[in-house]
């Protein structure tokens, strides 16, 4: 698990006006603001939806989580939209048990998560949304 | 600094009065003696600044041995003023005496010789055949001018240059010469050797009390060329640790790392004091392994011990008459308990009710032996070390208030107890302060990249980044700040006393010099520079008010032109740094500091310990660097021989990994280390996470304590806020909700954080 923490760049990929952003196996501060750097990028380049995949992710400490709820801060106040996917029983618990889960959707992988993204940013369901 | 070996180690020693490999640090001092007798030595004379109690005596006493045990042409001689001397004449003939003594000694190559004191009339036939002639014909001279005090000591004086006339170098060393100003006589035997020496061509070492010697030794229209200080410093921590270590093993003590440095801290790292409390524990056989018992041990020795006799004695040379004594423990007691603990010469006069020539003595010995500071006409009670404090208190106590000894003792005890942790978390912090003190002074006029003081920048710009990135982006940064050229630093509380109230002396600095090249005023500048404590990005309310503080500290001391820099562990949040902005102040991160003192050139180094372990599974790892997962990957692996479920091996692993990220964030530990032990047992698995360091505050009501955790807890509930003030903090919480029980262990020095998982059969 720890190999993968020497320093390598948070991987993404845009699909549209959607991002996918891949958590590594250990969510701590520095790999949770890489998280937060590659997402606050992607909102900058005009990204509205994003998709924060954690299928390798064992591991979550609490600073990790804070840094999360920044994301989530950033992603709400440019009116973009957030998906987990991929989380694991043991951090959605932990999710769970720290609010996580109250102010941003889970979805079972990330192509069930870019599904419900693509409804959103659609202009067919901007125009519903005005 | 590497202890000394001495080329003839082993041998026994002479005057000193530990052996060789066990005298402590000094090393570059016993250098700087030795220097003097290098053929190219550019310095002929040293003198010895001494703070009281700092082990001149030794240090000196060492040198003695050393150059004795080479026996390479030069004949050491040492020589200690008394207290016991009383007059001029006869400290003259004691030095003679001695000078003598230790010359037939050199001779014989035999320190035997120095253990029993010969008759003078014997020492003629004692020293070389060659010198005894001369040596006969002095001895009788001075025995006739007994009377004449100058002839006397013209004679005396003129000893040692005689043998250097004859072809042997000397090295004249002499000790404690404050102590020359109490002797009655016509003439300053202190300034007469002084001078005597300085006019001859003897190499020599001068040692006194660093606040009496330069007014003892004026070298009036001589070459002061030839003449170099040394002043004598603290003894390092560090070489303090390893000396109270030495003493403990050779009396046979048990010793802890944690009342090690207790005794180390609290006793100033003073030499004659760490030896007093170890000889006293060796004489007792009680195991230094506890805070109780080193306090119930330094409590004995203030109450009549080694360190009451010291005091006492010290007492008893300022002013003889008892009732005079009580009279000046009164007032220096209550002058160092009121507020200021400063107070005009003529109020103490009125207290003491003594003569103006006797205050001013009176005065002058508190002053040269550091207890009290006289400044014009105020004098100053400082706070001095723990260990007069403390023996102030108690004296006051049973001889003014006259409260029975019991409760002296007891309460004392209690008192010593209570701030055992203040005093090592007081340590603590001084050993993780960043040192802003000394990074200020090496400025210089240097250019550093402005992001390293502007924190809101640096967030933008470098968050997140590895350090090979960051580095280029900083070396490629256009915008840069000159830093001025500092022509003085200090503590902030040198400058304005008060400011202790809110932050220790290591935190806060002031650094007056020029922010251009030219010394003019139009260029003059005042940085003023604090560490503030925020477990998070400090907000602006924080920030207000320590930018308030420190223009508190301007206008006071009337600093025209000031800069201000905050430093917070983990920066400022926005609104913060909009303040900083506004006030055009600098703020930087504790990140910040440390890339901008690698770009100043400082460094940092840390300590080691170790931890005993009996039959569980013990782990210790270093803090930082994620290594909470390599315990994290160790419980899973015990975790698993219990058949833990998949889930909760997770959560055992979680609140581990919480809290390591406790004890590296809060700890301030000095030896930078978590130490980890999991006992196994047949439904449970125990899990003892330990560091030393300060309690963070939030454990501090819970040490000891001890709370049954849900299993299932919700209560932590992180919350979304409009910043990152809340958004951490939830590591105790979250291993309470993790965890079945968790609980605070009492320890002396630090946190024990002890977390159990029952084994829930599926």
């Amino acid at each position: 698990m720890a190999e993968s923490l020497n320093g390598a760049p948070v991987r993404s990929r845009c699909i549209g006006e959607m991002a996918v952003i891949y958590a590594t196996d250990y969510l701590n501060k520095l790999s949770g603001e890489r998280i937060e750097r590659e997402c606050r990028k992607q909102l900058e380049q005009g990204c509205r939806a994003l998709v924060i995949n954690f299928r390798d992710t064992e591991l979550v400490n609490s600073i990790g989580v804070s840094i999360l709820l920044g994301v989530i801060d950033a992603a709400e106040t440019v009116g973009a939209q957030l998906v987990f996917s991929d989380v694991n029983r043991q951090t959605i618990a932990l999710f769970e048990m720290l609010g996580l889960t109250r102010h941003v959707a889970l979805a079972q992988d990330e192509q069930e998560a870019l599904s419900t993204l693509t409804e959103f940013t659609t202009p067919q369901s901007a125009v519903v949304g005005h | 600094m590497p202890r000394r070996i001495l080329k003839n180690r082993g041998e026994r020693r002479i005057l000193g009065r530990v052996e060789p490999e066990d005298f402590i640090g000094r090393a570059e001092e016993l250098e700087r003696i030795d220097s003097l007798l290098s053929p190219g030595a550019k310095a002929r004379g040293l003198l010895v600044l001494t703070p009281p109690a700092a082990g001149v005596s030794e240090l000196l006493r060492q040198s003695y041995d050393e150059i004795f045990r080479r026996h390479e042409g030069v004949v050491p001689v040492y020589f200690a003023f008394s207290t016991d001397d009383k007059t001029t004449l006869a400290t003259a003939r004691r030095f003679f005496h001695t000078f003598l003594q230790q010359l037939a000694a050199w001779h014989h190559n035999d320190p035997s010789q120095l253990e029993t004191v010969l008759p003078m009339a014997d020492l003629a036939d004692a020293v070389a055949p060659a010198d005894h002639e001369w040596v006969e014909q002095l001895i009788e001279a001075v025995e006739r001018a007994r009377d004449d005090e100058r002839a006397l000591l013209r004679l005396c004086l003129s000893a040692p240059q005689k043998v250097s006339a004859r072809g042997t170098r000397v090295l004249v060393m002499l000790d404690g010469l404050h102590l020359t100003e109490r002797l009655k006589g016509e003439a300053s035997l202190g300034a007469e050797f002084a001078q005597a020496l300085m006019r001859s061509d003897l190499p020599f070492v001068l040692a006194g009390l660093r606040r009496r010697l330069l007014d003892i030794v004026r070298f009036e229209g001589d070459d002061l060329s030839r003449v170099q200080s040394l002043r004598l410093e603290r003894l390092p921590d560090r070489d303090a640790r390893t000396l109270v270590e030495r003493l403990a093993k050779q009396a046979g003590l048990v010793l802890h790392d944690e009342t090690r440095d207790l005794i180390v801290q609290q006793l100033g790292g003073k030499p004659f004091y760490m030896t007093s409390l170890l000889q006293s524990a060796r004489e007792k056989e009680v195991a230094l392994t506890t805070f109780l018992n080193c306090q119930q041990l330094y409590v004995d020795e203030l109450m009549g011990g080694r360190l009451f006799r010291h005091f006492d004695s010290m007492m008893e040379s300022i002013t003889t008459a008892s009732a005079q004594r009580r009279a000046l423990i009164r007032v220096l007691y209550e002058s160092k308990t009121s507020d200021g603990s400063r107070a005009q010469v003529e109020t103490w006069r009125k207290r003491l009710n003594v003569e103006p020539d006797q205050l001013q003595q009176i005065i002058r010995e508190l002053h040269i032996n550091e207890l009290a500071s006289l400044n014009a006409n105020f004098i100053e009670v400082g706070n001095g070390s723990h260990a007069w404090s403390d023996y102030l208190a108690t004296r006051y106590r049973m001889e003014v208030a006259a409260e029975p000894r019991a409760l002296v003792v007891a309460e004392t005890l209690l008192e010593t107890l209570k701030r055992a942790p203040h005093t090592m978390a007081r340590h603590y912090r001084r050993a993780a302060a960043l040192g802003l003190r000394e990074l200020l002074v090496y400025f210089n006029g240097q250019r550093v990249p402005a992001s390293l003081l502007h924190y809101d920048r640096f967030s933008r710009a470098y968050k997140g980044l590895d350090a090979e990135s960051l580095a280029v982006g900083l070396d490629a940064e256009t915008d840069l700040v000159r830093l001025p050229q500092v022509v003085h630093a200090a503590s902030c509380a040198a400058f304005y006393p008060p400011i202790q109230a809110f932050c220790d002396e290591e935190r806060c600095a002031v650094a007056p010099g020029f922010d251009a090249g030219t010394y003019t005023d139009a260029n003059e500048v005042v940085w003023i520079a604090a560490e503030i404590e925020s477990k998070l990005e400090a907000g602006r309310g924080m920030t207000e008010v320590w930018c308030d503080r420190l223009m508190n500290v301007a206008r006071a001391c009337g600093f025209s032109r000031v800069r201000l820099w905050l430093v917070a562990p983990e920066g400022f949040s926005a609104e913060a740094s909009e303040l900083l902005a506004e006030r055009d102040a600098y703020g930087s991160s504790r990140h910040q500091l440390e890339l901008l003192t690698a770009r100043l050139s400082a460094d940092l180094a840390a300590t080691a310990s170790e931890e005993e372990g009996t039959d569980e599974f013990e782990l210790v790892i270093p803090m930082g660097e994620d290594t909470e997962l390599i315990a994290a990957t160790t419980v899973d692996q015990i975790a698993r021989r219990l058949n833990f479920q998949p889930e909760a091996i997770n959560q055992i692993k979680t609140a581990l990994v919480e809290a390591c990220i406790n004890a590296s964030e809060h700890s301030l530990s000095p030896d930078r280390k978590i130490y980890q032990r999991f006992r196994l047992e047949s439904d449970k698995l125990v899990v003892t996470v330990s560091s030393r360091g300060v309690l963070p505050p939030n454990f501090s009501e819970q040490n000891g304590g001890r709370t049954r955790a849900q299993s299932n807890g919700h209560e932590v509930q992180a919350t979304r806020t409009n910043g990152s003030s809340e958004r951490r903090g939830w590591g105790l919480t979250l291993i309470k909700s993790l965890m079945d029980e968790v609980e605070f262990e009492r320890v002396d020095d630090g946190t024990r954080l002890r977390m159990i998982k029952y084994l829930r059969r599926t």
